[in-house]
């Protein structure tokens, strides 16, 4: 039956070129723009290089000090200091790793200069973290209890201050003023990587990073590792116990807090939360499917228009197939099916194009080191897309055509 | 003519429906997408105030030293930054420099009015440096230091929404959450758009540095041709009077084209996706009338056999498209009208009147050029051919 329905709508295709080709116009580019959308927004919160383990990893970003009135807040990353007393002792995680925020400064090579960003991190953000040595190996604990000045440098960093592919291992950069020692040389990271992405990766002991600030306010963030996905809310659980204890109203900077804000929070919900205002990730997604909808609604409206329209070619066929006892919902379910299947065939051709845009993207360089791919996620929301499409522009056409009175479709 | 047009829409109004809805849609996307490219063309058109090429920011990271020790070695690097002969000018300011990510905001109040305006802290030197021309009164110098009520420069923009033409010079402003917080207005300059070309022109106060403030930022106004080699020299230089200090340099021509192409990626994303859309719609439209004139062979033919010229049956196809699109935009208007009434986003009433305008040409030339064929196609119908089938 089904192979049949296929067969028809394959005909009906090759009958008028002129409206297939406008018909799979429609489709594979409403579908394309929404498969790159895809692509990107799992690029942004997906589990990408480096961080392979963020599924069961949880977040700090920020921490909010807040007054009695709760009218004025002072937010920024965490300090040293905050996390030495309450986030390095918790229990539950694994490993607890930190990180600062990305510092831009420059390095010059002869008349050239260098944008750099440089991140501080500890031993333990080389083991959550999956990081493809291309030389080299990152620092260790030692290195960041003695202070020592070595790096980790991102590629495309060496590319620039050496050379391309120049042996780099064991030979000084020099970056705002320091020399530091080479010790392993990392794949780039993409900008869009909040927690990962620096061309310099420095011990947070070196001199330069002065991290040893008297706030609570400061410049680091943490990613902790938890066992399994249990585990996590073991650690938030923790961590807000943690939290519930330390003692208000506190002065911090000449600024008088009476409440603390800060979580674990998964990737997911971190990265929802940096952006303006901060939706919590139901909204993000929820504006986000809005957006999908109102996109498709336009091209599903122009093809519904053009199949009605079009619906008298059929007339025959229904007219024949009604008179010998077919039911609407027989009808109505082959045009759905063929409507699908035609849906199915743009969606491939989106799949194509959209693999087209996405290499074009990454390689034009408008976000350093971009890779977006098409995944299994990407894939499965596509097909998922592709079928809302499908149904979204089959059904009004298909009704029309499977409710037509057999005198009128056989009068044709 | 007409009322006979509107009697074969009314008639087969089930079906048309569906024509109507979607040209309602098209008009409303791009409605909006042309009131955002309304508003980002009506921005690039207002000056940006000031000077960016030649000109670098420095940012001064001290760490956790005290701000009001960094001040006294704030002020040798800015008065080593003036020692070369390649820097012509000099001044501090806060983060917020143009291009820069950071801002500022706050409100005044005056006469029970409030409004909100960028804030930004400058030292004696800054107009110079950019070279921002004052208008009326002056920019800051050191006779402002003894004053007990904060000297402050404003815009043209909060000029002219506060006070209208009226004289400003002397006037006294009074800070959002602290009534005792009031400033004097001693100058007014023009323009001063901190986020680039694309940026609205809003609003913004200038305030004089002070010793114990966090202006971390050190423009230098270069002389022209001055390359990295000399900036790895000051950096240098810096680092040996300022030991632990980090130090960034930004050239804000970078700036302004990273910022710059953002801007473009978004409107040209916006420009990708209507034109795509449209394409999408006119097409489908092309194919709906196509498949309509079709249909009405026999009515086209009778018309001939019974007179009708080519032209009036063209006339009649496309007359009905425009009195379908007419509906459509009708509605179309009273929703988008809705916008400048509400005023939805805080946009100018201009920017959507003239949208709706753009839209509602775009959307009658749209319907024609997909009418033109189609109805082309069906005046060249011989009577005999059309009538013979029926």
């Amino acid at each position: 039956m089904l192979t049949n329905y296929i067969k028809i709508a394959w005909k009906v295709l090759l009958r008028h070129p002129f409206y297939t080709f406008i018909t799979l116009f429609g489709i594979s580019l409403t579908l394309t723009v929404l498969m790159v959308l895809t692509s990107f927004i799992d690029h942004l919160i997906g589990v990408h290089y480096p961080e392979t383990k963020r599924n069961r990893s949880l977040y700090m970003m920020q921490l909010g000090i807040i007054d009695s009135t709760k009218n004025s807040r002072n937010q920024s990353s965490l300090s040293y200091k905050f996390l030495k007393q309450f986030v390095l002792p918790l229990q539950t995680p694994e490993k607890i790793a930190i990180v600062s925020d990305r510092m831009t400064t420059n390095s010059y090579v002869g008349s050239k200069r260098l944008r750099l960003g440089l991140k501080f991190t500890d031993a333990a953000f080389w083991e959550i973290t999956d990081f493809a040595f291309v030389a080299g190996k990152p620092y260790r604990q030692p290195n960041v209890t003695n202070g020592d000045n070595v790096a980790v440098i991102s590629e495309s960093f060496r590319d620039d201050y050496f050379g391309k592919e120049a042996a780099v291992v064991g030979k000084s950069i020099e970056v705002d003023n320091t020399r530091y020692r080479v010790l392993g040389v990392v794949k780039s990271v993409p900008d869009t990587q909040l927690f990962t992405s620096a061309d310099v990766y420095l011990p947070y002991t070196v001199p330069k990073s002065n991290y040893l600030t008297d706030s609570y306010l400061g410049m680091f963030q943490v990613i902790m590792l938890a066992r399994d996905s249990q585990n996590m809310a073991a650690i938030e659980q923790e961590y807000k116990e943690v939290i519930s204890r330390i003692p208000v109203p506190f002065v911090d900077n000449g600024f008088k807090a009476y409440h603390l804000e800060t979580d674990a929070k998964t990737y997911f919900d971190t990265f929802a939360n940096t952006q303006a205002g901060g939706p919590d990730i139901a909204t993000f997604l929820t504006l986000v499917v809005l957006f999908a909808l109102m996109f498709m609604l336009l091209p599903a409206l122009n093809l519904v228009n053009l199949n009605v329209g079009r619906s008298m070619e059929r007339a025959s066929e229904i007219g024949i197939r009604k008179a010998f006892g077919a039911p609407i919902t027989t009808l109505l379910g082959q045009f759905i099916i063929e409507n699908l299947f035609i849906t199915l065939l743009g969606g491939l051709l989106a799949l194509g194009l959209s693999w087209i845009i996405i290499t074009l993207i990454n390689q034009s360089g408008w976000i350093a080191h971009l890779d977006m791919t098409i995944n299994l996620t990407v894939l499965i929301v596509s097909t998922l897309l592709t079928l809302i499409f499908g149904v979204l522009s089959g059904i009004i056409p298909a009704w029309r055509m499977a409710k037509l009175s057999i005198a009128d479709a056989l009068k044709s | 003519m007409i009322r006979h047009l509107f009697t074969l829409i009314w008639n087969k109004k089930r079906s048309q429906a569906l024509l109507l809805v979607e040209i309602l849609a098209s008009f409303l996307v791009l409605f909006a997408v042309m009131s955002l490219l309304v508003f980002k063309v009506g921005n690039y058109l207002s000056p940006i105030g000031y000077q960016y090429q030649n000109r670098w920011a420095v940012t001064l990271d001290w760490g956790s030293l005290p701000d009001s020790l960094a001040d006294p070695i704030r002020q040798r690097l800015k008065q080593r930054a003036l020692a070369y002969p390649e820097v012509q000018a000099a001044s501090f300011s806060s983060g917020n420099t143009p291009f820069a990510n950071a801002t500022s905001n706050g409100e005044h109040h005056w006469n029970g009015k409030v409004i909100n305006s960028f804030h930004f802290w400058t030292d004696d030197d800054f107009a110079r440096t950019m070279d921002i021309p004052v208008l009326e009164g002056r920019w800051f110098n050191r006779s402002d230091a003894a004053v007990t009520i904060e000297p402050i420069v404003i815009t043209q923009t909060l000029r002219q929404q506060v006070f209208g033409s009226e004289n400003v010079i002397g006037r006294i402003l009074v800070a959002d959450d602290d009534p005792k917080s009031k400033s004097r207005i001693i100058g007014v300059v023009g323009n001063y758009k901190r986020a680039g070309e694309y940026e609205e022109n809003s609003p913004g106060t200038f305030y004089r540095y002070q010793r114990d403030r966090w202006q971390n930022t050190l423009v230098l106004r270069v002389r022209p041709g001055t390359d990295a080699r000399f900036e790895a020299r000051l950096i240098k230089d810096f680092g040996n009077i300022a030991k632990e200090w980090s130090f960034a340099v930004n050239y804000m021509a970078d700036q302004r084209e990273a910022k710059q192409n953002q801007e473009v990626i978004q409107i040209a994303t916006f420009l990708i996706l209507i034109t795509f859309l449209l394409i999408n719609v006119a097409l489908g439209l092309f194919g709906v009338l196509n498949v309509s004139i079709a249909r009405r062979r026999g009515e086209i033919g009778l018309r001939r056999a019974l007179g009708a010229t080519e032209g009036s049956i063209s006339w009649q196809f496309v007359g009905e498209m425009w009195v379908l699109a007419t509906f459509a935009l009708v509605l179309g208007l009273l929703l988008a009208g809705q916008f400048p009434l509400l005023n939805v986003f805080d946009l100018d009433a201009g920017v959507y009147l003239v949208a709706m305008g753009v839209s509602v040409v775009v959307i009658y030339l749209l319907v024609t050029l997909c009418a033109v064929f189609p109805s082309r196609q069906a005046a060249m119908v011989q009577p005999a051919v059309a009538l013979h089938e029926e």
